[in-house]
C-alpha cells in the first residue's frame, strides 16, 4: 500500500469533485438545513402555550376562578370554555385542544359540604408529547387547587400557615435531571438526530460514489490510479469525504456543545473521536454494501432500507431494550447506536475511555465490514478484467 | 370527449407498463411498502417500557421510608433493581447504565415526618432518553401522591380529624383521569400511524422520482409523451399517469393504513369510507408533487434517493405529531404545508386514531385538495419544461 498511489487517487477524486460538485454541495446544504431546522423548530426547549379548555358545568365563581388560575398556569393556554362535554370532545378531534377539565354541576356546593366533587381530566394521548405535557400541567394545577381548598378549610379550623404546609405537603420530590437539567427537548433531539442524519447521508453518498464509477465504467481508470490495489483505491477515493463530513459533524457538535451550551460533562476529545469514527464507520458500511452488490440502483435501495431504520434503532427515543429481542441485536449493526451510547457516557455522565471503550471498539469494528466490501469489490474487478 | 378518454387510457397503459418494467420502482412500490410498515410495527409493538431499573438509597431506614420502598417496587413503571447503602454506590450503578434513576431518601426523612414538616425525597434521572425520565417521573409521582395521602391521613388523625371528614380533606377534589385515543399512553399507538402515512408519502414520491430519473437518464423523457399531446393537451398526460398511481395505491394504502393497524391492534376508530375519501386528494397531491419534482430536478434515478431521503426525518417532525404545530415557528409551519405529508398525517391520525369524520378534518382535507390542484398545474408545467429544454 503505497502513499503516492493514495495521493494519486485522492487527487483524482478531488478533481472529480471540482468538475461536478453538484451532489457534495446539495448534501452539505442538506446537512446545514437539517441543523437549522432542528435548532429553530424546538428552540423553546419544551412546547409552550399548549391549547387546553374547560367544560364548566358548575358556572359558579369557584369554577370561574379555577379557569383563571388555569389560564395563568405556565405551559398551557385556555383557548375555550365550553358548556357541554361533546363540544370539547369535538374540539379535541379537530385538534384544537390537547386536554380539558370538566367541572361538574354542583361543585361549589360539594366543596362547601365536604363532599369531594369529581373533576374529569381528559387528555389526548394520540399526540403523546403534547397530550402528556398538557395533562401534566393540568394535573399540577389541580393539585394546587385541591391544596387551596384544604388550606381554606384548615385555616378556618385555626391552623397556622406553618403547620399547614406540613399537613398539605408532607412529602415532596427533589428532582435532579442528569445530563439535561431543564428537560430540554432540543438537547435530547439534536445531539443524536443531527449525527444520525449526517451518518445516513455519508452512507448513501458512499454507495452512490462506488455505483457511479461502475455506471460510468471508470472503475478501470480508478483502479489504475491506485496501482490496481482495491484498498488504496477505496481509501484514496473516500478520504476527501471523510475529511469533509468529519469536519461538518465536528462543527455541528461545536455549535451544539459550545455556542448552544448543551451540557457536556466529559471530554471534548472523546466526542471528537466518536464523531470521526462515526463518519468512518458509516463509510465502511457504504463500502460493504456498494462493494458487495454490483448493481448500483439495487445497492442504493439496500442502503436506503438499511439506513432508514437508523433513527429508530439508535434507541434515543424509544429505548432499544424495550424493543423485541431481534432488534436488540440488529441495533448493533448501526454505527449511530454506538455513537449514541458513547454520547450518553461522555456527555451525560462524564465517563472516560475506561467506560466507553466497548462502543469505540464497536465503531472500529465496522472497519472489518469495509475490508470485506473492498475485497468483494476487488474480486469482482479482477474477474471482469480476466473476461475482458 | 371520446378522444380525451382515449388519450388518457393510452397514457395510462403506457405508464403501467413503465412501472412494471422498472426494477427499482417496483422495489419501492411493492417491497418497501410491505417491509417498512411491518418492521416499524415490530419495533414499536411493545408500546411501553415496564420495570425501568432504578436504585433505592434509604439512609433513613424508618418505617415510612421502608413503606415507600415497598410501594416503589410495586409501581409498574419502575423496578427497584438495587438497594444501595450510599449515594456513591448508586451513582456508580447509574454511570454503568445498570439503573436509569435513583430514589434517594435522606437521613432526616423520618425525623422531618415526625416533626410534621415537609420531608424530601431526591430523584435523580438519567436523561439520555426521555423515556427513562418519563417512566421514573410518572411512576414516582403516582407513588408520591399515594404516599402523601397516607401521611396526611395519619397527621389528621393525630389532630383529631378522622373518618369521612379526613378523607374529604385529603382529597377535596377527586380527579378522574381519562386518557383519550391512546388510553395506555403507548409509544407505538402514537408513533406508528404517522410513520405509516409517511411510508405512503415517501414511497410514492421516490417511486415517481426514480421513474422520472430513469427516463431522463436514457433521454427518453420526450418519447414518453405521445406526439399529438405535446402541446395544449399535455395535461392529459399528467392525468393518465396519475390514474396509474391512484389505482396502484388503492391496494397499497388498504394494506398499509387499514390491514396493518388492524393486525397490530393500533387504534382504529374511523370509518373506512372516510379514510378512503380522505386519501384520494392525499395520493393525488403526492403523485403530482413527485412528478413535478422528478421532471424538474431528477436527472438520474439514484439522485432522488441520495439527496432527499434524509428529508423524511424532517417531514416527520414538520407534521406536528411530536412537536405540536402550535409550538412551531411560523416559518416551518408554513413550509410544512407545502408537503402533503403534513395535512395527510394530521388527518389520518384524527380519522384513524381519534375516530373523526371528514367534517372534523375539513381544514386538512381542503389543504390537500388545494395542494393537489397546485401540483397538478406544476406537473403539467414540468412536462413543458422537459419539452423545451431537454431535446432528445
Amino acid at each position: 500500500m503505497s502513499t503516492s498511489n493514495i495521493v494519486r487517487t485522492f487527487r483524482r477524486e478531488t478533481s472529480r469533485i471540482a468538475h461536478s460538485p453538484r451532489y457534495p454541495i446539495i448534501l452539505t446544504l442538506g446537512i446545514v438545513f437539517t441543523f437549522v431546522f432542528f435548532a429553530t423548530l424546538t428552540n423553546e426547549g419544551q412546547p409552550e402555550n399548549l391549547p387546553v379548555a374547560v367544560v364548566d358545568l358548575d358556572g359558579t365563581f369557584l369554577s370561574r376562578r379555577l379557569c383563571h388560575e388555569l389560564d395563568a398556569t405556565q405551559g398551557v393556554d385556555v383557548v375555550a370554555v365550553y358548556n357541554n362535554h361533546s363540544e370539547a370532545r369535538q374540539a379535541m378531534q379537530r385538534g384544537e385542544i390537547f386536554a380539558f377539565y370538566e367541572i361538574p354541576q354542583g361543585t361549589y356546593n360539594d366543596v362547601l359540604q365536604f363532599r369531594a366533587p369529581h373533576f374529569g381530566l381528559y387528555s389526548n394521548t394520540a399526540y403523546l408529547l403534547a397530550g402528556t405535557l398538557s395533562y401534566k400541567q393540568l394535573a399540577t394545577m389541580g393539585m394546587l387547587a385541591a391544596g387551596a381548598v384544604q388550606r381554606e378549610v384548615l385555616r378556618k379550623k385555626g391552623y397556622t400557615d406553618e403547620a399547614l404546609m406540613g399537613l398539605i405537603q408532607p412529602v415532596e420530590f427533589d428532582q435532579h435531571l442528569v445530563g439535561n437539567p431543564w428537560a430540554n427537548y432540543q438537547i435530547y433531539l439534536m445531539t443524536t438526530l443531527v449525527p444520525a442524519v449526517i451518518a445516513f447521508i455519508v452512507l448513501l453518498h458512499t454507495i452512490y460514489l462506488i455505483g457511479r464509477e461502475r455506471e460510468e465504467r471508470t472503475v478501470r481508470n480508478w483502479m489504475r490510479k491506485a496501482g490496481n490495489n482495491a484498498l488504496v483505491a477505496m481509501v484514496g477515493k473516500l478520504l476527501p469525504y471523510t475529511f469533509h463530513y468529519s469536519l461538518l459533524l465536528l462543527l455541528a457538535n461545536l455549535v451544539m456543545f459550545g455556542f448552544m451550551h448543551f451540557p457536556l460533562a466529559g471530554s471534548w476529545l472523546m466526542m471528537m473521536l466518536a464523531s470521526v469514527l462515526l463518519i468512518v464507520a458509516a463509510q465502511c458500511v457504504g463500502v460493504f454494501i456498494g462493494g458487495c452488490l454490483p448493481e448500483p440502483p439495487f445497492a442504493m435501495g439496500v442502503g436506503a432500507v438499511y439506513g432508514a431504520l437508523c433513527f429508530s434503532l439508535s434507541g434515543f427515543s424509544f429505548p432499544v431494550e424495550a424493543m423485541p429481542r431481534l432488534f436488540n441485536g440488529l441495533s448493533l449493526l448501526y454505527p449511530i447506536r454506538h455513537y449514541y451510547r458513547t454520547y450518553c457516557d461522555v456527555a451525560i455522565f462524564g465517563n472516560g475511555l475506561e467506560h466507553c471503550w466497548p462502543h469505540i471498539c464497536a465503531l472500529l469494528a465496522f472497519g472489518l465490514l469495509g475490508l470485506i466490501g473492498t475485497a468483494m469489490f476487488a474480486r469482482q474487478y479482477n474477474a471482469e478484467r480476466r473476461v475482458a | 370527449m371520446i378522444h380525451y378518454m382515449q388519450d388518457i387510457w393510452d397514457v395510462f397503459t403506457a405508464e403501467v407498463r413503465r412501472v412494471f418494467s422498472n426494477k427499482m420502482a417496483m422495489l419501492v412500490f411493492f417491497v418497501a411498502t410491505v417491509i417498512y410498515p411491518l418492521v416499524f410495527c415490530a419495533i414499536y409493538n411493545t408500546e411501553y417500557m415496564h420495570n425501568l431499573p432504578v436504585a433505592l438509597v434509604d439512609e433513613s431506614r424508618c418505617e415510612a421510608s421502608k413503606r415507600f420502598g415497598h410501594k416503589l417496587d410495586a409501581v409498574p413503571e419502575v423496578e427497584v433493581a438495587y438497594r444501595c447503602n450510599t449515594m456513591a454506590e448508586a451513582e456508580k450503578l447509574m454511570r454503568d447504565h445498570k439503573v436509569h434513576a435513583i430514589f434517594y431518601i435522606p437521613r432526616d426523612y423520618g425525623t422531618r415526618l415526625a416533626q410534621l414538616q415537609t420531608a424530601r425525597i431526591g430523584v435523580f434521572c438519567d436523561m439520555s432518553s426521555f423515556y427513562y425520565y418519563k417512566n421514573a417521573v410518572t411512576g414516582g409521582s403516582n407513588l408520591l401522591i399515594d404516599e402523601m395521602h397516607t401521611i396526611e391521613l395519619e397527621r389528621y388523625g393525630l389532630s383529631g380529624i378522622t373518618g369521612e371528614q379526613a378523607t374529604s380533606l385529603v382529597q377535596p377534589i377527586v380527579y378522574d383521569d381519562v386518557k383519550l385515543y391512546n388510553p395506555a399512553g403507548g409509544f407505538g399507538s402514537f408513533f406508528i400511524p404517522a410513520l405509516l402515512m409517511l411510508v405512503i408519502h415517501q414511497t410514492l414520491f421516490f417511486g415517481i422520482g426514480i421513474m422520472a430519473g430513469e427516463a431522463n437518464e436514457n433521454r427518453r423523457s420526450l418519447h414518453l409523451i405521445p406526439a399529438h399531446l405535446r402541446g395544449r393537451s399535455i395535461h392529459r398526460v399528467t392525468a393518465g399517469r396519475a390514474l396509474c398511481f391512484i389505482l396502484l395505491y388503492i391496494p397499497i394504502t388498504l394494506f398499509v393504513l387499514w390491514l396493518v393497524p388492524h393486525w397490530f391492534h393500533l387504534p382504529q376508530l374511523g370509518r373506512l369510507s372516510d379514510l378512503m375519501l380522505f386519501l384520494l386528494p392525499f395520493i393525488l397531491a403526492t403523485t403530482f408533487l413527485g412528478m413535478s419534482f422528478g421532471n424538474f430536478f431528477v436527472r438520474e434515478k439514484m439522485s432522488g434517493v441520495l439527496c432527499c431521503l434524509f428529508f423524511s426525518v424532517m417531514l416527520f417532525f414538520m407534521s406536528g405529531v411530536v412537536w405540536p404545530q402550535c409550538a412551531m415557528p411560523r416559518f416551518w409551519l408554513a413550509l410544512s404545508y407545502l408537503f402533503p405529508s403534513t395535512p395527510g398525517i394530521q388527518g389520518f391520525i384524527r380519522i384513524s386514531s381519534m375516530g373523526a369524520d371528514l367534517v372534523a378534518v375539513r381544514s386538512q382535507y381542503i389543504a390537500l385538495w388545494i395542494q393537489a390542484g397546485a401540483y397538478f398545474v406544476t406537473s403539467c408545467l414540468s412536462l413543458r419544461f422537459i419539452k423545451k429544454y431537454r431535446k432528445p
